[in-house]
């Protein structure tokens, strides 16, 4: 077996062989590493294309066999529980008072009173 | 209705500023509850029978598994401003319902723990050496007439972590990375996971096909 970059070892190939079929491997440089070896050596392809094709019909099994449809009466209960959470928000109106307030000396006495009053809205949801 | 006294005159800067200041924020900020509720709808809604089908897989019973994609839309609505748009929402769903289902649906549920050294024995050579020394294609033909019930019943049967793995990545397609984030594990333990629960399937689809007189000719040479 060769020792450069491009060419790895069998064990190394079967053990990561999964990697190679669920298109999990960290980069496409590996993907060229495993295509070279799989070019260069019968036993591992046939051992992957065994694997892969194992996998994909257990896959179309599952897929086949586990795909529902959300009953109707689930799909109302969401939609109503999405109107119900949605008017629990409530869009609640807040005034701050801001008041200034300068007070000049003692008994001849100067005063400024500056009264401001904000309203701002805060969403709200009641969560229990 | 709270007063503030001040003595500082910034305040008059800040009463100046009209209504419409919180314009200035993010897009999501200024959504509306209406509109986030519309967007709620178009995105999240059509993912009803996708949830509810790996529901039935995680709790294995109607009543539950509509009681927990009912809890998942609940809980995905109130916490919607949390996600990001642009990223994927069917993953985020899933997150929600896996973690609702663990936290609320298993707790009465006394299963063995796996113990993490354990998980880390199932190696990849274990599933490929069990294929390759058999002959496949009579096994798939078998496999291939199995009906839809005792699929189920047999991915119902493997260990939950097993099973929730199989189903995110085989029927799902989620990646390694999206269901280590959807179960809350790291990907190496959701990659060995996979190829444990992978296994169990298969031989027990294998086993129930015997059972059901599938294995017509003694064919697993």
């Amino acid at each position: 077996m060769s020792t450069d970059m491009n060419h790895i070892a069998c064990p190394q190939v079967q053990e990561n062989l999964i990697l190679f079929i669920d298109h999990e491997l960290a980069s496409p440089t590996d993907y060229q590493v495993f295509e070279i070896h799989f070019q260069e050596c019968q036993p591992c392809t046939q051992i992957m294309e065994v694997e892969r094709a194992a996998i994909s019909m257990m896959q179309e099994l599952l897929r086949r066999s586990c795909i529902e449809s959300a009953p109707e009466e689930l799909n109302e209960r969401i939609q109503e529980q999405i109107d119900v959470l949605s008017a629990q928000t409530q869009v609640e109106f807040f005034s701050q008072t801001t008041v200034t307030e300068i007070t000049f000396g003692e008994g001849d006495s100067f005063q400024i009173t500056h009264e401001v009053t904000q309203q701002y809205t805060q969403e709200f949801r009641d969560d229990t | 209705m709270c007063g503030v006294m001040e003595k500082n005159e910034d305040s008059l800067a800040v009463a100046r500023r009209d209504s419409h200041s919180d314009l200035a924020v993010v897009d999501l900020a200024k959504e509306s509850p209406a509109q986030k509720k519309a967007r709620f709808e178009r995105d999240a809604l059509q993912y009803t029978s996708q949830l509810y089908s790996a529901a039935l897989r995680y709790t294995k019973n109607s009543h539950d598994a509509q009681d927990l994609v009912q809890d998942t839309y609940a809980k995905a609505f109130v916490a919607f401003h949390q996600f990001q748009p642009g990223t994927n929402l069917k993953a985020w769903l899933y997150r929600i319902l896996t973690t609702t289902f663990i936290n609320t649906y298993r707790k009465d549920q006394r299963r063995p723990q796996i113990a993490a050294g354990e998980l880390e024995d199932w190696q990849i050579h274990d599933a490929a050496s069990h294929t390759s020394d058999q002959g496949r294609s009579a096994e798939d033909e078998v496999l291939d007439n199995i009906p839809d019930g005792d699929v189920k019943t047999a991915l119902a049967g493997i260990p939950e972590e097993f099973r929730m793995a199989v189903y995110l990545a085989d029927v799902e397609g989620f990646s390694y990375k999206e269901i280590a984030e959807i179960v809350g594990v790291p990907p190496g333990t959701v990659m060995s996971r996979l190829h444990r629960g992978r296994k169990l399937l298969r031989e027990s689809l294998g086993q129930y096909a015997k059972e059901r007189g599938f294995n017509k000719s003694g064919d697993a040479k």
